[in-house]
């Protein structure tokens, strides 16, 4: 049994972002997240850092906050954000009446939208609709959603906090109308633990209404699954918006090697409902053609689908439900104990975590205040050991590599150093050899001293838990050429998975044959060919899964 | 100058390859025309016939497995005799150039050999290039595991691991070994066909014999990547277990495919012999179809244009990955003649949540006769004069049942048989009629 002041259900980036914010408080929690990093919403959306333009006519309140968070997290998250700058396209499909309220919309929200000729937009962005009809730049930005939520939780943990992965919560314990701790399922060892606590606060996204009802109450949680489009390649430097209401398929968003196409709107009963679909994916491509009339012919990566945690409590449903939050305290219910964060968006997590805890430490009669705005969430890396450390890593990789690791970027260093000191007294040369440390992804640029210390973290599983610590497999080759590598690599250096190489890489494989499935033609599907041949055909994994023993 | 010739091969897989021959070896001026050099180039080097049944069960027999297919699979279309024929031609030729293929057990027993990969994974095929037998493999109490230092896609480790979840395997000791690297840039990663080509120099085959020789000294098996030159006649693959001092056996490799180069090289030198014209690095443009034969082939290289004619034409360009089947949203098509193969409009039925489940999409492909014609949806061959060999045939799926090389062997065999019939028959007509040609 453990004992802590708040648990923290949910692990994406409202609920690491609340540890965080406790953290900083100095208020001893612990979160819990049934899944793997970003398992649920946090990396299943666009990675667009709104600026609030999307907003400005139906929900001026929410594009106030975004654009506050916005300027906020690309100060505190610098690693995570990638400042692109967006554009607001009017093609010729769109109303023109729809510009004025929208523009009026941006300034009384704060958000600077400035137009540009179509010719300096064409210049730009050479990949657009040459018709288009008018052109803005706004302040949106690109955000790597996994990183974000990693990111908040080294912050957290430096700060004290606890993050415990693959750990359900299967019961919400309570005593008298009040909350004393929870039952937890640890999925990877099969045990149930207790914890024992002062405070729930349930931030579970689109399943904070399961976890709700878990603890007898009732909330108005309806999941909205939203399907998006990855391109193998980032057809545009900015994020690209139609100017029109809210509607599917209208953003563009580019995402360090590729671009992602999104998002549909499909009200469902079910929170992990993460299927995309044939139909959804044309759908998309169609509505996608006026703002970039070659999307047919881009080679497609993967569709995915997330689902967004709606809150409705007076029945509106889809694009008609408020993108804002709420912070319910269910003490009004009867249940002392437990805080509910419903609704929201990733671009205002932030803020989220911040207003719950506000409430929390006010009722435990904790007087510190947010920090959370103020202080970066990693340090920046000391230039003078990048400097030392481009003897061991190729400079492009390394930089790469020191924005995605966070606090992790010094052991790794370390390791690649005693590593390259090993082998040049093996070999009785100088220390400057890459030989110690291979980049085992080409694609994403992921070496062998990375994977190796991502690996050896204790909540690290499988290769789909190194893949999104890494990005390894998520690039062109989708793991065709790397996964068998990296296996290798792992089995050499004394570093056991949860399953067994044949299993870690079918497993791998299955999660990027999910994501093909819906868009199985053209160039993807050329590719998903190339590797069942060389993992089926060729090395016969799907024999020796039957034939092995485990 | 006319282009007339009877029988153009489009594709130089193996396929394509065995078109040609069987085609050439009945007296037909055969030309191929490739855009790439085909599957050869990827392949592991192991003729796989038939490695599981239609049930998925692992078949000691390959040849017992044939009759469970379907109706519509191409070994079915064919028989066993003339997967045989084609099987024996193959094997004939490799040896011919100085590449040895065998296969385990007997020739009244014929077995299938479970060939150890880079992933320390067992895969059932037919065909292999290794002077060993399965009794060395089962027999071997010492186990060395070889790689070499930079060569990424090898780890012995890996292999040590993996093999040890085997019965059979689980009670062998293994040894791990990696060799130095032969080139001395530091840090450079490499291909196993790097090591192949370094095998295949006068100089690097010294290099080479030297870091294995001795290695398999107190050992009773030892197993490397595919390293041992990438050529059929391999003086360095000859003398590797002598040098090394126990039986070696080069495990399938992830591409570069070594092993396979070697086969591709030793049927292009047969195709050589027999002077068969080649055109590479060409693609074809259009097709065109007169009265249900095709009458020419516009191809394109290096930006010029030029238009084949041919009394017969064998399409062995693939499937899926080399684009001779060709999908679409809510479509699917052969690449040449744009054949349409029927396939449901929803993509989302085309493939199975499992990817190594029973997907409809990775048997799609060109529905044919037992001569290898094209078949309408009535069922009635349709390009009279056009035979398809290959990948690019529907009705089985290479990767799940192990019968890449087999069926594009015998079905490469037939389609090429059938063409230069066709066409040696026409070329005598024509004579008769005294058309000039």
């Amino acid at each position: 049994m453990l004992e802590t002041t708040v648990v923290v259900i949910g692990g994406g980036a409202t609920g690491m972002g609340t540890l965080r914010d406790l953290s900083m408080r100095g208020v001893p929690a612990i979160l819990l997240e049934q899944g793997g990093i970003a398992h649920g919403t946090s990396s299943r959306f666009h990675g667009l850092l709104h600026s609030g333009a999307r907003y400005v006519v139906n929900d001026p309140a929410s594009a106030r906050e975004c654009i506050e968070e916005n300027m906020i997290l690309r100060r505190i998250g610098k690693q995570c954000v990638e400042e692109t700058e967006g554009f607001f396209v009017l093609t010729p499909k769109d109303d023109p009446k729809f510009v004025d309220a929208w523009e009026k919309g941006c300034k009384e929200a704060g958000i600077d939208a400035r137009e540009i000729s179509v010719k300096d937009a064409l210049r730009l962005e050479p990949n657009l609709a040459p018709d288009i009809v008018r052109c803005f730049r706004v302040p949106d930005s690109c955000v790597d959603g996994f990183r974000l939520v990693l990111h908040n939780r080294m912050s957290a943990e430096r700060h004290g906090g606890k993050a415990l992965h693959y750990h359900e919560v299967t019961e919400i314990l309570k005593r008298n109308g009040k909350v004393y701790g929870v039952r937890v399922l640890d999925r990877m060892h099969n045990k149930t633990i207790e914890i024992r606590c002062r405070y729930i606060i349930n931030a579970a996204g689109s399943w904070s209404g399961l976890i709700a009802a878990m603890a007898g109450l009732e909330a108005s949680i309806t999941p909205d699954r939203g399907t998006l489009v990855a391109f193998n390649h980032r057809f545009t430097s900015r994020v690209i918006n139609r100017l029109h209401p809210s509607s599917d398929g209208d953003i563009f968003v580019p995402h360090g090697s590729i671009t992602i196409l999104g998002t549909t709107s499909v009200p469902t009963d079910r929170p992990d409902d993460t299927r995309a679909t044939y139909a959804e994916v044309v759908k998309l491509l169609e509505l996608g053609e006026p703002l970039f009339p070659q999307v047919h012919d881009y080679r497609i990566l993967r569709a995915f689908a997330g689902t967004r945690p709606l809150y409705t409590p007076g029945g509106a449903s889809g694009r008609k439900a408020t993108r804002n939050f709420q912070v319910v305290d269910h003490a009004a219910d009867g249940l002392d104990g437990m805080v509910s964060i419903f609704g929201g968006k990733l671009t205002t997590y932030r803020l989220m975590a911040e207003k719950v805890c506000d409430d929390v430490c006010k009722r435990l009669g904790v007087g510190t205040t947010c920090r959370t705005a103020d202080e970066p969430m990693c340090p920046a890396p000391d230039p003078a050991i990048l400097e030392q450390a481009t003897k061991y890593f190729p400079t492009h990789a390394l930089n790469l590599m020191a924005d995605r690791l966070g606090d992790d970027l010094e052991p790794v260093l370390q390791k690649a150093k005693i590593d390259a000191e090993k082998a040049a007294i093996a070999t009785g040369t100088q220390v400057c050899d890459f030989s110690g440390n291979p980049l085992l992804c080409e694609c994403e640029m992921v070496s062998l001293a990375e994977i190796e210390t991502v690996a050896r973290d204790p909540g690290v599983y499988s290769l789909t838990d190194i893949r999104l610590r890494t990005r390894l497999g998520m690039g062109t080759c989708q793991g065709a050429f790397c996964s068998v590598r990296t296996v290798g690599s792992l089995v050499e250096h004394g570093i056991n998975l949860e399953f067994s190489p044949t299993d870690s890489v079918c497993r791998f494989m299955q999660e990027r044959w999910k994501g093909a499935r819906p868009a199985l033609w053209g160039q993807q599907a050329r590719e998903m060919e190339f590797g069942r041949a060389i993992y089926a055909g060729l090395l016969n994994l799907d024999g020796a899964m039957h034939e092995q023993d485990n | 100058m006319s282009r007339t010739i009877d029988v153009i091969v489009i594709g130089s897989g193996m396929a394509g390859l065995c078109a040609a021959t069987a085609a050439a070896r009945k007296n037909a001026r055969v030309r191929i025309i490739s855009e790439g050099m085909g599957c050869m180039a990827i392949s592991g080097g192991a003729i796989d016939l038939l490695g599981y049944d239609n049930e998925g069960n692992l078949l000691d027999n390959p040849w017992a497995g044939l009759k469970t297919l379907a109706p519509d699979h191409p070994y079915t279309l064919l028989g066993a005799e003339n997967i045989k024929t084609a099987l024996d031609g193959v094997v004939e030729i490799a040896g011919r150039h100085g590449l040895r293929l065998k296969h385990a057990g007997d020739d009244q027993n014929p077995r299938n050999f479970r060939f150890p990969t880079i992933m320390g994974t067992l895969r059932p095929t037919y065909l292999y290039q290794d002077n060993i037998d399965e009794q060395t493999l089962a027999n071997a109490e010492r186990v060395l595991v070889v790689s070499v230092k930079g060569f990424r896609d090898c780890r012995p480790a890996l292999v040590i691991n993996q093999l040890r979840r085997y019965k059979g395997w689980a009670d062998k000791e293994y040894v791990p070994l990696v060799l130095p690297s032969p080139f001395d840039e530091k840090g450079r990663s490499l291909s196993a066909l790097d090591l192949a080509h370094v095998a295949d120099r006068p100089q690097g085959r010294d290099w080479m014999l030297n870091a294995i020789r001795g290695i398999g000294k107190g050992f009773d098996l030892v197993l490397m990547p595919p390293m041992l030159g990438a050529r059929p006649l391999s003086p360095v693959r000859d003398k590797a277990a002598e040098t090394a001092g126990c039986p070696c056996l080069e495990m399938a490799s992830v591409p570069p495919g070594v092993a396979g180069l070697r086969i591709r090289e030793a049927l292009v030198d047969e195709l050589h012999d027999l002077g068969v014209e080649f055109y590479e690095n060409t693609q074809i443009k259009k097709a065109e179809i007169k009265d249900g034969n095709c009458a020419s082939l516009t191809a394109s290289a290096a930006g010029r244009e030029i238009v084949h004619h041919a009394r017969a034409v064998v399409v062995a360009t693939g499937g899926i990955l080399s684009g001779g089947v060709i999908l679409d949203p809510g479509k699917a098509r052969e690449g040449i003649f744009n054949l349409d193969i029927p396939v449901p409009g929803n993509v989302d039925d085309w493939s199975e949540p499992e990817i190594f489940g029973k997907h409809m999409v990775t048997s799609l492909g060109v529905k044919v006769d037992s001569q290898m014609r094209a078949l309408d949806k009535n069922g009635v061959p349709c390009l009279g004069n056009v035979f398809f060999a290959g990948r690019t045939l529907g009705g089985y799926d290479y990767a799940a049942e192990k019968s890449g090389h087999g069926v594009a062997a015998a079905t490469g065999w037939q389609a090429g048989s059938m063409a230069a019939g066709l066409a040696l028959g026409k070329t005598a007509e024509q004579k008769a009629s005294g058309a000039d040609i």
